[in-house]
């Protein structure tokens, strides 16, 4: 008889999970920290004094941070509520629409609102200057135009979080308040608001995290008018001569700061709530009928996928085919050119579209399977890493994008051991640090459905952990990853805020090009980048949505 | 001369700072079947997945066939796979994404035989479950009986050491779970495999098991044959576990060796047999009778008392009778019928009145 090993394959997998883990979150972390005390290699708190005084830019970015995230909850809970718990007219389909700028980078929709409100040359200005004589309609080159913008972009995330929560939430919570006596009105406000409240509060700091570091909004429809906000601020000391990292760094240690406050906040807030009413049983949701009032909530809806699908992308595709801007039907002319050039003439879309899908496909596999591994010690062992595991790879949420890029910048710049600034790789680490947290909850989603017996079974049937992975957890656990696997790969496809800081020219990817473009004024090569971009996003996604719905009935 | 195949030793397994077993200590013979009964949270679940390699135990031994497969003295823990076991969850855990053929003949895939060589194997166990016929059937399209027969069919089809069973007939309807609990009593004495067996309803502890292991709160409370727990419950726990519906404090007089007098009000004694003399007869404790055990008569000379409920069920009538401060329930068989209110005798057989120790 073999005496069994010592350190089983188990523990041996946890411990090096949790090396990796804490290198990929902890590393940029304390480099920025690190980075913003320093200045020509001595301690100094001048950068953060520097960054202190700026206080234009510290309330221009907590103005939008603050702005756009109150639009965003505000409009992502009403719609959440329109679409879920109200009969509004069309409602599927709008459920599904509602979601698409998720998968519309900011800078695409930033960059054809541009177009459409600014201030002397708006697609909206001349028209209405042509049409009705009225001057300056809009102006979207203002601070409420970032605001305005990035709610849109960030409308999503609210609206599938809040909903989600209001399915889940047993009906009969609701149908006896109204059996004791409560309004509609009342029982909405008494019962149901109180429990989606954990939904509300986490989706806003999901949206606040990414607002306050946002760049490519800020920089399309700010910079212009020499609005700067944090994210601005951080990429031009970067791109000036001199660099001026630690000053960068210090900015990002401040925006760390505020979200790691705001992270604090929540979980006070949270603290004396339990969960256990909304579970993940899928309830039949009461539905509400409204009368004729549910018209105008349809309309509602439909503006707001007007204004965050329609008219952005619909705008591209005009730009992208016509020959040059402009309102005069007369002179409109329409065809491929603008396609012909970026795809077979504009030198960097060959690399741009090869490093993208690369990234993309690469960072995707590599969060799936860290997100399954990190997940199944989290669901499956009582290893006393589990609470290290599951705080550590949620970190990330807290990170603007842009800070993680700026403390992989200063931790890997200078590091000879392992040359990987300046190549994909770095690119890579990003990435798959930013999504980590959307691979282990997708992961601990599908593992939790899994009943542990089923690897049990496996165990007592004479397989070893390996061949459980591999016969019964990872076939069981596909259809998810896949679904993951490709959700990732285009939000990974578009990101801007990391990739602006860290690419190369060598590994510059398409959300960059499409930025050098915009820099650039070369509009309609910009429309049909990005049109191309968008291709690829929606190709994608509905194989996504196919996928789902076939693993719905399983 | 004994010929045991499983010894468990001072097993002790806690989850976190809850100790779930604390010292659990018994033997299973081969071709024995042990059945360990308790009530949910008791223990018997983590016992048999300690067995089974599931669970790592902090205190005790394991030791199977002679090897030990888990000893936490020397921090050896024999993995799962390599403990030579099989197992049937509560779950079923038939896997989903496999045909039946294929969840029967798992563990020969596991082994590397080849598909054609395990047919046989297969084959075999699925018509000892009566589920010849069903090899290619996708596991998804099986109801809830047919599950639990493939399980039971995957265990068996390995020639495992031992087949461990944890409440495998717990989620089936009433119906079904009575016509697979005598399945499953007939396939051993078939086949004659050692069987570890849990599960908290007494019925099918007594219709399975060779032995049974009552356990409460991590420990075990009692063990004996079917009859002799049936017959001679140590403690109040196991009595009411089993069904006793008299439990009775009373002050104990010893008679003679194995029998008592029980005071159970200052006007109320009963004789009562200490199943388990030991020399030490406590001067305060339980006595317990079964409801079918009470002698229920107009007049005589047993205990006096008033029918405070009738319930009237065809066959049997549950009778609640009051004397003084107590209440008993007697069960009547149809002939008996006393009206509520109405003034009976009641007395219990020395020999069916049992003195129950905490």
């Amino acid at each position: 008889m073999r005496v069994a090993p010592t350190v089983p394959v188990e523990t041996a997998a946890t411990v090096t999970l949790g090396l990796l883990v804490a290198i990929l979150v902890l590393v940029p972390l304390a480099a920025v920290v690190f980075g913003a005390a320093r200045e020509a290699s001595a301690f100094s708190v001048r950068p953060l004094l520097t960054v202190l005084g700026s206080a234009t830019i510290i309330s221009n970015t907590l103005v939008v941070g603050v702005g756009a995230t109150l639009l965003a909850v505000a409009a992502g809970a009403a719609l959440a509520l329109m679409l879920a718990r109200i009969r509004t007219p069309g409602r599927t389909l709008l459920s599904r629409l509602v979601t698409l700028p998720l998968y519309i980078t900011p800078l695409l929709t930033a960059i054809a609102w541009s177009w459409l409100g600014s201030p002397r040359g708006g697609l909206i200005n001349l028209f209405a200057r042509q049409t009705f004589g009225i001057d300056s309609l809009v102006n979207l080159h203002t601070p409420g135009g970032v605001i305005f913008v990035s709610a849109l972009s960030y409308v999503p995330l609210p609206f599938l979080l809040i909903g989600a929560a209001l399915r889940g939430m047993d009906p009969s919570l609701e149908e006896s308040a109204r059996v004791h006596g409560a309004s509609t009105l009342v029982s909405l406000r008494l019962v149901t608001l109180p429990l989606v409240l954990p939904a509300i509060l986490g989706s806003g700091l999901l949206v606040f995290v990414q607002a306050v570091g946002l760049f490519s909004v800020p920089a399309v429809l700010g910079m212009p008018s020499g609005f700067q906000v944090a994210g601005t601020e951080i990429y031009r000391l970067l791109n000036n001569y001199p660099p001026r990292v630690s000053q960068a760094a210090a900015w990002g240690l401040l925006l760390l700061v505020a979200t790691a406050a705001l992270v604090w906040l929540q979980a006070r807030l949270l603290r004396r709530r339990s969960y256990v009413t909304v579970t993940g049983k899928a309830f039949r949701p009461r539905v509400l009928d409204i009368g004729p009032v549910r018209w105008l909530l349809a309309a509602i809806a439909w503006a707001y996928v007007c204004a965050a699908v329609v008219l952005p992308v619909g705008t591209l595709v005009w730009a992208a085919l016509v020959q040059f801007i402009t309102v005069d039907p007369n002179l409109m002319t329409f065809d491929l050119r603008h396609f012909r050039y970026v795809l077979f003439e504009y030198p960097k879309t060959y690399l741009a579209l090869r490093n993208s899908v690369l990234l993309g496909a690469l960072s995707a596999a590599g969060v799936c399977a860290l997100g399954l591994a990190i997940s199944w010690v989290i669901v499956r062992t009582r290893s006393w890493m589990r609470p290290w595991l599951d705080q550590l790879s949620m970190v990330p949420l807290a990170m603007p994008s842009m800070v993680l890029a700026l403390g992989l910048l200063w931790a890997y710049v200078g590091l000879k051991a392992l040359p990987i600034y300046g190549t994909i790789w770095i690119l890579l680490i990003a990435y798959v640090t930013h999504y980590l947290p959307f691979g282990v909850r997708s992961g601990s989603a599908a593992l939790r459905q899994l009943h542990a017996e089923l690897e049990d079974a496996a165990r007592m049937a004479g397989a070893n952990w390996t061949r459980t992975m591999r016969w019964i957890v990872l076939p069981l656990t596909w259809p998810t990853l896949i679904a993951t696997w490709t959700l990732l790969f285009i939000l990974a496809m578009q990101e801007v805020s990391s990739s602006i800081l860290l690419y190369t020219s060598r590994t510059t990817v398409l959300s960059v090009a499409v930025f050098d473009l915009w820099e650039a004024g070369n509009v309609n090569a910009l429309a049909a980048l990005s049109v191309t971009q968008l291709a690829i996003t929606f190709v994608a996604l509905a194989v996504l949505f196919r996928a789902r719905d076939q693993a719905v009935p399983a | 001369m004994t010929d045991t195949f499983v010894a468990v030793e001072k097993l002790v397994v806690s989850y976190g700072p809850v100790v779930a077993v604390d010292g659990v200590e018994f033997r299973v013979d081969r071709g024995e079947q042990v059945t360990l009964l308790g009530p949910s949270g008791c223990g018997k679940t983590t016992t048999l997945r300690a067995i089974a390699g599931l669970e790592t135990p902090i205190g005790g031994r394991i030791v199977i066939d002679g090897v030990s497969v888990a000893d936490a003295a020397v921090h050896r823990h024999v993995p799962p796979e390599r403990r030579g076991l099989s197992m049937v969850f509560q779950s079923y855990a038939i896997w989903p994404h496999m045909t039946v053929f294929d969840n029967v003949g798992f563990s020969f895939r596991v082994r590397g035989v080849r598909r054609e060589a395990a047919r046989a194997a297969v084959e075999r166990a699925l018509s000892l479950v009566d589920l010849t016929g069903f090899a290619d059937r996708p596991a998804t399209m099986l109801s809830g009986g047919q599950q639990q027969r493939v399980a039971l069919a995957r265990a068996l089809a390995c020639d495992a050491k031992v087949v461990l069973l944890d409440e495998p007939l717990s989620n089936l309807d009433a119906q079904l779970r009575i016509a697979m609990r005598d399945d499953l009593a007939e396939l051993r004495r078939r086949l004659g495999f050692t069987a570890i067996y849990v599960t908290h309803d007494q019925e099918e502890a007594f219709a399975l098991s060779d032995r049974i292991i009552v356990m409460r709160a991590g420990r075990i409370e009692q063990q004996g044959t079917p009859s002799e727990i049936h017959a001679a419950p140590r403690t109040r726990f196991v009595a009411g576990f089993l069904g006793m519906k008299n439990i009775l404090a009373a002050d104990i007089a010893a008679v003679a060796t194995g029998q008592v007098e029980a005071r159970l009000a200052p006007d109320i004694l009963l004789r009562a047999r200490d199943p388990w003399p030991n020399g030490m007869v406590p001067a305060s404790a339980g006595i317990g009778f079964r409801p079918v055990d009470v002698e229920v008569a107009p007049d005589g000379d047993g205990v006096e008392g008033v029918i405070t409920r009738a319930l009237y069920l065809g066959d049997v009538t549950h009778y609640t009778i009051r004397s003084g401060p107590i209440e008993i329930t007697a069960h009547a068989g149809p002939r008996a019928e006393f009206a509520e209110g109405g003034r009976v005798r009641w007395r219990v057989p020395p020999e069916r009145c049992l003195l129950l120790r905490e």
